[in-house]
């Protein structure tokens, strides 16, 4: 069982080596390797509920003289919801690129990607973090430049550069904590960090690291024209996936290796930020002309929802109303990364099918494709919280929490976002089903459609029941590494 | 006495690479800024040699000073055939001290750097100074090497050294699906040519030998990977048509022969029961040559596309091109004769 | 011994403190990257600094194997930014 640990990493990057090699069978190649994924992550969560967290020591020595892999219940959902997300993303893009000759390099690109985010879920060493998050950003600038349009070759060097700042920041912690604890080991860390001077500088640099990668404001500047450019079938990736690595590294962080440092003030300065971020988002989105450009900016307002539910969930005491938080807060993000990436691929059919994504424009070309649009209105209710969409569990939750401890400020923050968030999809819907001419046919791409369409279904139906199994998976992530 | 010899040579050291970094980075003129950087750069590798850390002073020199320093220049002329009309010795200048955002600036970084300094040094005072040194040493004759570094990359920390071959491809992936290597140089003059003619044959002897030796010196994988790119990138410099990278099916796999290397021993060692990449302690100095070989390749290829900056002709089919087919004794680098 | 981590740390700190100092302030994009491999180096510094055990000791290989790892890594990051710099300026000749 612990091989499919091994098999998350070594089947993605074995396929991006082969698709390199034979690139007529590079589409086979890729799918085979994306379901050998998908169960591999499924074992591993199986293994998990059987017999909880587990960790695997790589090239056979003891942990802290070589890099462990971890895995717990919080690390098997993400896998379990990159895996899915990840296949349906494959199958769309069999469908989505014209010629072969644009695929050549798509298909090994997103093959590193997806190793790229497996390697970060299961790493238990500062320094493969870092290594980690320099392959993601590599590959995912890469993937943005990849039809070589301006726009795009622009906001990649943008996204670059700024995921390049992040990089340095996190490598600056990574140096201070092998100066002062002598180990990567992040197990081994926490066994010996302390609250002094130097140990805070440490967090905020990495911190900051990994805010700047998950686009939290201030540090958000670069996502909208990232996400807005790239092709549509890299954003879904990116908003869904890249993204919420980030995010799950900074939780990871904050909830066990950092707790230490854990204070009031942290938490406000996580919620401010979050709620400037939805509130700049959710602004953006309302006000877009584009449906990419309104994807990424509703990206940034949910990252700030994110964000606001971790500064509650670190002002709270230990207990049975922080873990249902905790619980809630995974399920908002879970929600999130299906219901976007549905949203980016469906963009993406309709961007395909007008020649463009501006939204006044929408109306004809949504009649045409009525599952297409449909996908769109699913997403948008998971994304607006609506219920019974996963994101309204989480959010029901993060309201409950915080009437109770009477922050009313946060609490209306909270309703503005999410009303913000209503304004812009009922917008988007509002011009999507204006009525044209009657559909001519239900389906027009199979292969682009129906990944969205199941995406949106996910997001929106299925996640609110698969919520209490995800609770009792999840007591198996508390404590520490070590 | 001694050791102020020691401290006068630390204080220049440092006082000079602190100088060259100021002049590479407010430069008004680009073409300055990159030589110095390349200074910088050789200057660094001197300083990791001072501080014992042989390894690095030869990965810096190659890959940190000459191929980055490279890559900057072609990138540089190349920004300067595209855009005539601009001075190329006229550029934006850095204003450090005019106005007030910019001194407010000035001080949030000197605060930055007397904080991190001061955690610095009290890291440093507080910290056991053995740190995992002793733990890698002891277990270091498990590994089949003898080079700690060798054994910490190839060995301990293989997985990192597995992924960071990824970020390579990846990069190498990312600049090819930009297009096509528009940049082809004249051939040389006679200078060139002749000098080529000794020192391609020379780095490639280098590199077989550092890449030998990395398992009980200084040397490695990436140190002759970078020596045989070098010997690419002169060649390339030559002009020469007739040197070509070697075709589609050695290319490709060449060009993926690094990671594969780790991965399928990996995989076939965890099938066999082990953990992935645990080496059995008798093969395991083999089995760290065959992964390093493999790697070397990969890695001159690589650093070879990326100095390049683009996909080579070689990597496509010939028949979906219509380049004309060179016919009188076709020459290809990495590992054949030249004739 | 302490000394010489402390003098060679200090100075990779200023490195890369200038370097970000230069990569806020340019506007050009060549400089930002060779602003950023500085910085890059300056913290190799920092860390290759306290691998130093003096001359009669082998210095602690696992700094050294980062900083060889990092110095690939900045490698490979700065040929992408540099490609993707010359992909903008071919498309539109009048971009910096």
């Amino acid at each position: 069982m612990n091989d499919s640990l091994i098999w998350l990493f070594a089947a993605p990057l074995l396929a991006s080596l082969l698709s390199v090699l034979l690139p007529r069978k590079a589409v086979l190649i890729c799918l085979f390797a994306v379901s050998i994924t998908l169960i591999s992550s499924l074992i591993v969560l199986s293994t998990v509920i059987e017999s909880g967290a587990f960790y695997y020591a790589l090239s056979g020595w003891q942990t802290g003289l070589a890099i462990s892999l971890y895995v717990d219940g919080l690390s098997a959902l993400m896998l379990v919801m990159t895996a899915i997300i990840a296949t349906a993303i494959s199958i769309y893009a069999t469908a989505y690129f014209h010629n072969a000759e644009q695929q050549r390099f798509y298909w090994p690109l997103w093959m590193m990607l997806l190793c790229a985010l497996n390697v970060l879920f299961i790493a238990a060493d500062l320094f493969n973090l870092y290594v980690g998050l320099e392959l993601l950003g590599l590959t995912a600038v890469a993937l943005t430049a990849i039809d070589g349009k301006p726009e795009a070759i622009r906001a990649a060097i943008r996204y670059l550069v700024v995921g390049l700042l992040g990089s340095l920041a996190f490598l600056a912690g990574v140096s201070l904590v092998y100066t002062a604890y002598g180990t990567l080991d992040i197990a081994a860390i926490s066994e010996q960090i302390q609250v002094n001077f130097y140990s805070g500088l440490i967090v905020t640099f990495i911190t900051i690291g990994l805010i700047i990668k998950t686009a939290l404001f201030p540090m958000h500047f670069w996502l909208p024209m990232a996400h807005a450019n790239a092709p549509a079938v890299v954003s879904a990736a990116l908003s869904a996936l890249v993204i919420k690595v980030a995010f799950y590294l900074i939780i990871r962080l904050w909830l066990e290796l950092f707790s230490d440092f854990n204070n009031v003030g942290i938490s406000y300065l996580f919620s401010t930020l979050g709620a400037l971020a939805i509130l700049w988002g959710g602004w953006n989105a309302l006000h877009a002309q584009r449906l990419k450009l309104l994807a990424a900016y509703s990206t940034i307002a949910q990252i700030g929802f994110l964000f606001m539910a971790l500064g509650m969930i670190l002002l709270l005491p230990d207990g049975e109303v922080r873990n249902t938080l905790i619980g809630g807060t995974v399920i908002l993000a879970i929600t999130h990364g299906f219901a976007k990436s549905a949203l980016f691929l469906a963009a993406g059919i309709i961007q395909q099918h007008a020649g463009h994504d501006r939204i006044n424009e929408l109306s004809g070309t949504a009649q045409r494709l009525p599952i297409t649009t449909f996908t769109l209105t699913l997403a948008g209710v998971a994304l607006i919280g609506l219920p019974p969409s996963g994101a309204f569990l989480g959010k029901w939750y993060l309201i409950s929490s915080v009437v109770a401890e009477g922050l009313w400020l946060w609490v209306a923050i909270i309703l503005i976002g999410s009303l913000l968030s209503a304004a812009y999809i009922f917008r988007l819907l509002g011009h999507a089903f204006g009525r044209i001419e009657r559909p001519k046919r239900l389906l027009a791409i199979g292969r682009e459609e129906v990944p969205a369409l199941l995406l949106a279904l996910t997001a929106t139906l299925l996640l609110a029941f698969t919520a209490a199994p995800l609770w009792s998976i999840l007591e198996n992530a508390s404590g520490v590494y070590g | 006495m001694e050791n102020l010899a020691w401290y006068i040579l630390d204080a220049m050291l440092i006082i000079a690479l602190i100088g060259l970094a100021w002049l590479t980075l407010t430069n008004h003129n680009l073409r300055q800024a990159i030589i110095f950087f390349i200074a910088f750069g050789l200057l660094l590798a001197l300083v990791w040699f001072r501080l014992a850390a042989p390894d690095v002073a030869l990965a810096e020199a190659a890959i940190g000073a000459g191929l980055s320093g490279a890559l900057f220049l072609t990138s540089l002329s190349q920004q300067k055939q595209t855009n005539k009309k601009d001075d190329p010795l006229k550029t934006t200048s850095t204003k450090f001290f005019d106005s007030f955002q910019n001194q407010f600036l000035n001080l949030l970084f000197v605060i930055l750097a007397l904080v991190f300094s001061a955690a610095f040094v009290f890291a440093l005072m507080e910290a056991d100074p053995d740190r995992l040194s002793p733990t890698v040493l002891m277990n270091l004759e498990q590994t089949g090497v003898s080079n700690p570094v060798t054994g910490v990359l190839l060995d301990f920390r293989a997985y990192d050294t597995m992924l960071e071959l990824a970020v390579l491809l990846s990069a190498a992936l990312g600049i090819m699906a930009l297009g096509p290597v528009k940049t082809h140089y004249y051939p040389s003059g006679d200078m060139l040519s002749s000098l080529s003619q000794w020192l391609v044959p020379i780095l490639i002897l280098f590199s077989g030998y550092i890449l030998w030796a990395g398992a009980h010196s200084p040397g490695g994988a990436f140190q002759a990977g970078a020596l045989l790119a070098a010997a690419g990138v002169v060649l390339n410099l030559t002009g020469d048509r007739q040197v070509k990278l070697p075709n589609y099916w050695l290319l490709r796999g060449l060009t993926i022969g690094g990671i594969a290397g780790f991965l399928i021993i990996g995989l076939l060692l965890m099938l066999s029961g082990r953990a992935f990449l645990d080496f059995p302690s008798q093969w395991s100095g083999t089995l760290i040559l065959f992964i390093e070989s493999f790697a070397t390749l990969s890695i001159s290829i690589i650093l070879l596309i990326a100095f390049q900056s683009g996909e080579p002709q070689e990597w496509e089919h010939e028949s979906k091109k219509l380049a004309l087919k060179n016919t009188a004794g076709k020459t290809k680098i990495k590992g054949k004769t030249l004739c | 011994m302490l000394s010489t981590q402390l003098i060679y740390g200090i100075a990779g700190i200023v490195l890369f403190v200038l370097s970000l100092r230069v990569a806020f302030s340019t506007e050009l994009f060549l400089r930002q990257v060779l602003a950023i491999n500085v910085a890059g180096a300056g913290l190799f510094l920092t860390l290759l600094s306290v691998a130093f055990k003096g001359l009669e000791q082998p210095a602690d290989p696992i700094p050294q194997a980062l900083v060889l790892t990092g110095i690939v890594v900045a490698f490979s990051a700065t040929a992408l930014a540099l490609a993707l710099g010359k992909k903008l300026a071919e498309n539109s000749p009048d971009e910096r």
